[in-house]
């Protein structure tokens, strides 16, 4: 298991990022792409906006914008159909492939 | 450069089932040595196979079925487009001189791992192709206002066309009415809006402009090639555009010297109804606004121009073949012996395949 999915397991989504140039790496990588620079890590803000959705028998699922620009699938928990843009909390975890879980906030 | 022609073609019948690669690959370089009036399997000096298949040393291994002992021969892996990638290196061999005649081999069987591509952990556990399709759909119904018959049509009008295609996996007639009320998979897909993995082989040789006045009556000479790769992550893509498709035309049409409007025919990667809608205006056939309106009048008017063997939607989508089998509709078009989906004087023919949600796409300019 890599450190990204240890940590995805243990709940935590965490950011690569360049020590040397800043840039965010997605999806997280040994060496950043563009100066090849060594990377770090921090935590998610765990908040995101939908980009885009549809929906599988009830289940909601989308692409989800979160922490610097980064876009992931996961499913979507609301009470009523989902907007565009909208805000949404996100939890994670890991069952041999990651698990992006989102909840639109104030439904 | 020394200019390449396709010289021979040679197919299976795509199939549901589960296939023996093997034994398709063989079947496939058999039947494309055999349609090759003078060629020599001596001749034969490269050997390339396109699969997503696990075995190994495949190069070697067609080459000691079809008793050939090539300069070159290796296996090339790029999932959906893995087809077009062998042409493309087979061509690059051939241009700079390294060989002279090159078999190019793909097979799939219809469960492969070259469905899912599982490093993307940006999908989370929506890994399978149906969840990018299901955004693309959306997003382009959003944007350019696209309609569920439009996209309907894409698949009714493709099926239409797979009924003249013996070599197609399903012959069966599929009204507008039926692709819309069949099984939805998402809300914004149904079953018949889908390309189905299929077991299928296709081969094609290639040969340098010294060789093929030789062995070939009706060379078709390869004029333009774009490739471009974006990234592998479905994520990067900007929703509602192919960009590795507009950039690897747009190499092509240059190479080529040829606008998008002297298009004839075309072949282009419908993994799904919308990837039709986008690729033909990504490759400037028609723009985002009119792409559904286009393919409206295309089947209102049984213009074949684009997908006439079907499509990978019609025809079936066995990955490494699929871009070898493009490849030869419109060889097989511009020669004028595509029998009853024959398109009347043509003359440029392109094709499209892409890979992973349009990360990567190849784009080929053929003239006869």
């Amino acid at each position: 298991m890599t450190f990204f999915e240890d940590q995805l397991e243990q709940g935590v989504f965490q950011i690569c990022y360049c020590k040397n140039c800043n840039n965010t790496i997605w999806p997280s990588k040994e060496i950043c792409h563009i100066c090849h620079g060594k990377i770090n890590w921090k935590e998610s803000m765990n908040v995101g906006k939908i980009v885009e959705f549809s929906k599988k028998e009830s289940m909601y699922f989308g692409l989800i914008e979160i922490d610097d620009g980064i876009m992931v699938l996961g499913d979507i928990s609301c009470s009523s159909e989902p907007k565009i843009g909208q805000s949404v909390k996100m939890n994670v975890s890991f069952h041999n492939k990651p698990h992006y879980s989102f909840i639109v906030e104030n439904n | 450069m020394n200019k390449v022609a396709v010289v021979g073609t040679g197919q299976t019948k795509f199939s549901k089932e589960d296939g023996d690669i093997e034994k398709l690959l063989f079947e496939s370089a058999d039947t494309c040595i055999q349609s090759t009036k003078n060629c020599d399997p001596n001749d034969i000096d490269g050997v390339l196979v396109s699969t997503n298949d696990n075995s190994k040393y495949m190069g070697a291994i067609l080459s000691e079925m079809m008793g050939i002992q090539p300069r070159v021969s290796h296996s090339i892996e790029h999932l959906c487009s893995s087809g077009t990638n062998a042409i493309i290196s087979a061509y690059s061999y051939i241009s700079s001189g390294l060989s002279d005649v090159v078999l190019v081999s793909g097979a799939e069987s219809a469960t492969n791992p070259g469905r899912v591509l599982e490093w993307d952990k940006s999908r989370g556990n929506f890994e399978h192709p149906i969840y990018w399709a299901s955004m693309f759909t959306k997003s382009h119904k959003r944007k350019f206002h696209t309609t569920e018959e439009e996209l309907a049509m894409v698949s009714a009008k493709n099926h239409k066309h797979a009924m003249d295609n013996p070599l197609a996996y399903s012959n069966k007639p599929r009204t507008i009415s039926e692709v819309m009320n069949s099984k939805h998979i998402t809300e914004d897909l149904r079953i018949l809006d889908c390309s189905r993995s299929c077991s299928g082989s296709s081969s094609i040789i290639l040969a340098s402009e010294e060789k093929a006045k030789k062995i070939a009556e009706q060379p078709i000479w390869i004029t333009g090639i774009g490739q471009k790769t974006t990234s592998a992550s479905f994520t990067k893509n900007i929703l509602g555009e192919i960009k590795s498709t507009r950039i690897a035309a747009d190499s092509a049409y240059k190479m080529a010297s040829i606008e998008a409007k002297q298009i004839d025919v075309a072949e282009v990667h419908d993994a799904f109804s919308v990837c039709e809608l986008m690729a033909i205006s990504e490759l400037g056939i028609t723009s985002d606004e009119k792409s559904g309106e286009f393919v409206r009048n295309l089947f209102n008017t049984e213009n074949r121009m684009i997908n006439p063997r079907g499509g990978l939607i019609g025809a079936g989508h066995p990955l490494g073949a699929t871009g070898i089998s493009q490849t030869i509709e419109i060889s097989n078009q511009l020669q004028g012996k595509s029998e009853k989906r024959q398109i009347q004087n043509t003359r440029t023919g392109l094709i499209h395949n892409m890979s992973a949600a349009g990360t990567s796409s190849s784009v080929m300019v053929l003239k006869n």
